[in-house]
């Protein structure tokens, strides 16, 4: 098959982004190649799920946040959508590794938010947002490798 | 967020039932552990082993609970599965908090200090 998808949509409460969380991971466990970390995935589009449900809709209910996973021949894709109030562009091309970095004189200036996006941009290969109509939609992006880190995991066949 | 606790001397042993600390979580473990700091409690471990995921807002939480130490304590953590040793290291959360694999551990650890 060139290509499978997987949409789920959930109410914005934090208490429902572990069950989308835990769906993503068995979705990579199952269909993807070893060489992807289904934990990886998961905390990538629980940030992003997390920033929908704060920050687009203020952690007020009552608003759907979409989550596409798409695996093709050679990546993975899963978009997180919202409507609410759009992300700031800046965040996201700020969003850096260099963010992570700790300065040991100063834990009393460690920050205790902002990990997300910098998360996000270490693990996945290509990070794009999109405000269009309306609908803004966070794209992640992970390519699989090659040789035999692409043999799935159960059953040790190249992917299809 | 359910948290057990223990003593061992003066070190309060907390160990995190739940299997995530995440965004929905972050601020019931901010509360507690809080409560320990308030309570006088200085040298903290916290037990991870029954936690299987962790968010930014849990690492926040974290870090949120040790700066209420204000330098005066300190916070180890034990049993991360492999999975969320990983995200520590992603996040430098290894060079943050010293992190032990058992329990037994991290109290050695600490009672010779």
């Amino acid at each position: 098959m060139e290509h499978k998808e997987i949409k789920l949509v959930i109410d914005s409460e934090l208490k429902n982004v572990s069950l989308v969380g835990r769906t993503i991971n068995g979705l990579v466990s199952m269909v993807s190649p070893c060489d992807i970390s289904p934990y990886d995935i998961e905390l990538c589009v629980v940030e992003a799920v997390n920033n929908c449900v704060e920050h687009a809709y203020g952690k007020q209910r009552g608003h759907e946040v979409e989550v596409r996973f798409a695996l093709g021949r050679d990546r993975l894709v899963v978009d997180v959508c919202d409507t609410g109030k759009p992300m700031d562009q800046r965040h996201l091309a700020e969003a850096d590794v260099a963010m992570l970095e700790i300065d040991h004189d100063d834990i009393d200036g460690l920050p205790e938010q902002g990990r997300g996006l910098p998360i996000i941009k270490e693990i996945m290969d290509a990070v794009i947002y999109q405000s269009k109509g309306g609908k803004n939609c966070l794209s992640l992006t992970k390519f699989f490798g090659s040789g035999e880190k692409t043999r799935r995991c159960t059953g040790g066949q190249d992917g299809d | 967020m359910e948290i057990e606790q223990r003593r061992e001397g003066d070190i309060l042993v907390a160990k995190i039932l739940n299997d995530r600390l995440d965004a929905r979580g972050a601020d019931d473990f901010r509360k507690a552990m809080s409560g320990f700091v308030s309570d006088g409690n200085r040298r903290i471990i916290l037990d991870i082993s029954a936690v299987d995921f962790v968010d930014s807002s849990g690492l926040g939480a974290l870090v949120s609970a040790l700066k209420l130490m204000g330098g005066d304590g300190d916070i180890l953590i034990c049993g991360a599965p492999d999975s969320v040793m990983r995200m520590f290291k992603l996040t430098r959360m290894n060079k943050v908090f010293r992190i032990f694999e058992e329990q037994q551990d991290a109290v050695r650890a600490l009672s010779v200090e």
